[in-house]
């Protein structure tokens, strides 16, 4: 090769040069990703299994034959009719209901100037810090005194007052990044703070609005302590009541028990998927905008 | 359109008082430009105009009336800003029309005088375009739209091209300026920018310290300045201010702190061997083989048309706008005239401008 030619060859030719930092973060992360996925493909697995071949293969072999069979058994036997429509309900009420109430509550706190604004945000979020276990029995005293026991209302309710505070948090911070030109551009527009709030808040916030909305389903689909203490008939139970109870009476049919198990955690999973575009772009944009 | 008075306002937050009874009038039709120094409070009164800031004390009417208590829609203002504040998930077309939608018009009225604000500004290939798709001088010409459409008695302006390179702000310049003489709408805008406001204003309002320190057409500020601060501040470069004392025996002249001796065209009003400031613009300096000072060189700054020159003269320095390819070099010293017609006085102590004396006309 001339001196011409190595100066002009191609820099993909060069070789390249990995950072060692990197590799070890992708080595880790792959570590972290197989820890993570394990369960999961354990569960899923095992649901598909028929029980003697669960106890004679191997945890994490694919089943050999697929046993649709457990997932159905599993539904009635569960009594998933009931507890999916309770959960349904309760998640679908909650989690938009939610999130309304806090992005209104953030905006108010954020955009208009009341005078104490610093310390309604420092009440509200006091409600974030304490662990709802230690509220569970007054809880359950003035849920039982509204007569609320057993009904979908003494569950949201609650729900809505332990979801709301870390949400404003979070919106509060987001709202507060918006340049306030935009609020005045749109008060001398004429907008009132309603319209500001619904037409320019609202669609600019969707990415964090996505996240919250996915982080809560998720915590609100799988909630258990507060819904086994105020959902005390049967017929009220949600998912993962109707989940602890199924597991007490079959637990030696692990193929049915693993099928409940997903069939549980299938729908949550399935907004993540939906939402996690918005999700990840809207950590970032909370990130970057402070 | 509507003439705005504004009467001894004030503004105060807390006990820290930033505007202190400001008086302007402003008439029907006028493009004023309030500029100064940063925390000057010119934003802080174009903000109490438009109603975005309570009014401390004092009042601002609006076409004779007192807008005080007003929401900034009940104002029939408009205002652009400085981060053009476009709503950004909303379309050109949608941002210059949320006003009117918002007061409830008609969509074909809302589509007809978008439309047609488009055109005058050159928006309309933009029009279904998202704030983010658009470059920085497209945005505020869509800032600009979406204040002409809601045909507003006064406009406000505040800093609106800040954010834009050079280039763009003297065309953004012309722009609004022509667009003034189109509309023929009042105008108030703040800039920290003095060619801006020399550039574009009608009548400039020079704010310093909540304070106004001057008010007037743009030449009547370049020539007949109220003080040392409106001297230095409208001009490019600034203007020049030379400590010293008048001549003992009453002849136009200064004697500078290291005894060099100025000589000057007229003399100010006052005593002999007052402590004065003599203020010259860097274009009113001429080389003068003659009867010119020696000052030394420090730095060079040739611009094409002319060349920018630092100079130290008696321990000061000084910025001269000399022709272009001067055949002088960084240490060399240079012959200055300070005989301009054009240059002024200040009082040492006040800082305020003393005016020429008339009988002290020296033909050189």
């Amino acid at each position: 090769m001339t001196i011409v030619d190595a100066q002009t060859a191609p820099f993909s030719s060069l070789p390249k040069r990995r950072d060692p930092v990197l590799i070890g973060l992708w080595i880790s992360l792959v570590i972290v990703a197989i820890i993570w996925l394990a369960p999961i493909v354990f569960i899923t697995f095992t649901a598909m299994k028929s029980n003697p071949e669960v106890l004679n293969s191997a945890a994490f072999a694919p089943p050999e034959k697929i046993v649709w069979e457990n997932f159905t058994k599993a539904w009635v036997k569960g009594n998933f009719n009931e507890t999916f429509v309770n959960s349904t309900v309760i998640t679908f009420i909650k989690v938009p209901l939610g999130l309304l109430i806090s992005a209104m509550a953030a905006y108010a706190l954020a955009q208009i100037q009341m005078g104490w604004n610093k310390f309604l945000l420092i009440f509200v979020l006091f409600g974030a810090m304490i662990p709802f276990q230690v509220m569970l029995a007054p809880l359950f005293t003035l849920v039982n005194s509204l007569s609320l026991i057993d009904t979908y209302p003494g569950v949201i309710l609650p729900y809505l007052a332990f979801g709301v505070p870390y949400q404003v948090f979070i919106l509060h911070g987001f709202f507060k990044a918006i340049p306030k030109e935009l609020t005045e551009a749109a008060l001398i527009d004429g907008a009132s703070h309603v319209t500001i709030f619904r037409r320019i808040f609202l669609p600019v916030s969707l990415p964090v609005l996505a996240a919250l909305l996915i982080l809560d389903f998720v915590a609100t689909w799988n909630e258990f302590a507060m819904a086994l203490v105020l959902l005390q008939d049967k017929h009220m139970w949600t998912l993962p009541l109707g989940l602890m109870s199924f597991q007490g009476q079959f637990s030696d049919n692990y193929g049915q028990l693993n099928a409940a198990i997903v069939m549980t955690v299938l729908p949550a999973t399935i907004v993540y998927l939906i939402f996690q575009r918005y999700f990840v772009s809207g950590l970032t944009s909370g990130a970057v905008k402070g | 359109m509507a003439n705005v008075e504004i009467s001894a306002v004030r503004k105060s937050y807390g006990a820290l008082e930033v505007v202190h009874g400001v008086d302007i009038d402003i008439k029907d039709g006028e493009f004023v430009i309030l500029v100064g120094p940063s925390g000057c409070g010119k934003s802080t009164l174009l903000r109490m105009i438009a109603g975005l800031e309570e009014i401390s004390d004092g009042a601002v009417s609006i076409g004779g009336r007192v807008v005080n208590n007003l929401t900034p829609k009940e104002r029939n203002i408009a205002m652009v800003f400085q981060n053009y504040a476009l709503y950004p998930q909303m379309t050109v077309a949608q941002n210059m029309g949320f006003s009117l939608e918002i007061s409830g018009k008609s969509k074909a009225e809302i589509s007809s005088k978008v439309n047609s604000t488009a055109e005058i500004l050159g928006l309309t290939p933009l029009l279904e375009r998202k704030p983010s798709q658009l470059s920085g001088g497209q945005r505020q010409r869509v800032a600009m739209g979406r204040a002409i459409v809601r045909d507003p008695a006064v406009f406000l302006f505040d800093e609106p091209l800040s954010n834009l390179d050079a280039n763009l702000r003297v065309q953004m310049r012309a722009e609004i300026k022509a667009l003034h003489q189109r509309l023929g709408t009042t105008i108030v805008y703040v800039t920290h920018d003095q060619i801006e406001a020399m550039t574009m204003a009608d009548r400039i309002v020079v704010l310093r310290g909540g304070v106004v320190e001057q008010m007037g057409t743009p030449m009547d500020l370049y020539d007949s300045p109220a003080n040392m601060f409106v001297a230095g501040f409208l001009g490019s470069p600034s203007m020049n201010f030379l400590k010293g004392r008048l001549a003992a025996d009453g002849s136009p002249g200064l004697t500078l702190e290291d005894g060099s001796e100025v000589k000057l065209q007229h003399s100010p009003q006052g005593t002999s061997n007052q402590a004065i400031v003599l203020g010259i613009r860097p274009q009113d300096i001429a080389v003068d083989p003659v009867n010119g000072t020696p000052a030394v060189i420090k730095v060079m700054e040739p611009t094409g048309a002319d060349t920018h020159v630092l100079v130290e003269l008696a321990g000061q320095d000084l910025v001269a706008v000399l022709p272009p390819r001067l055949k002088t070099t960084v240490g060399e010293t240079i012959p200055l005239s300070f005989a301009s017609p054009n240059v002024h006085f200040f009082d040492a102590a006040s800082e305020a401008n003393i005016p020429c004396d008339p009988k002290s006309e020296h033909d050189q």
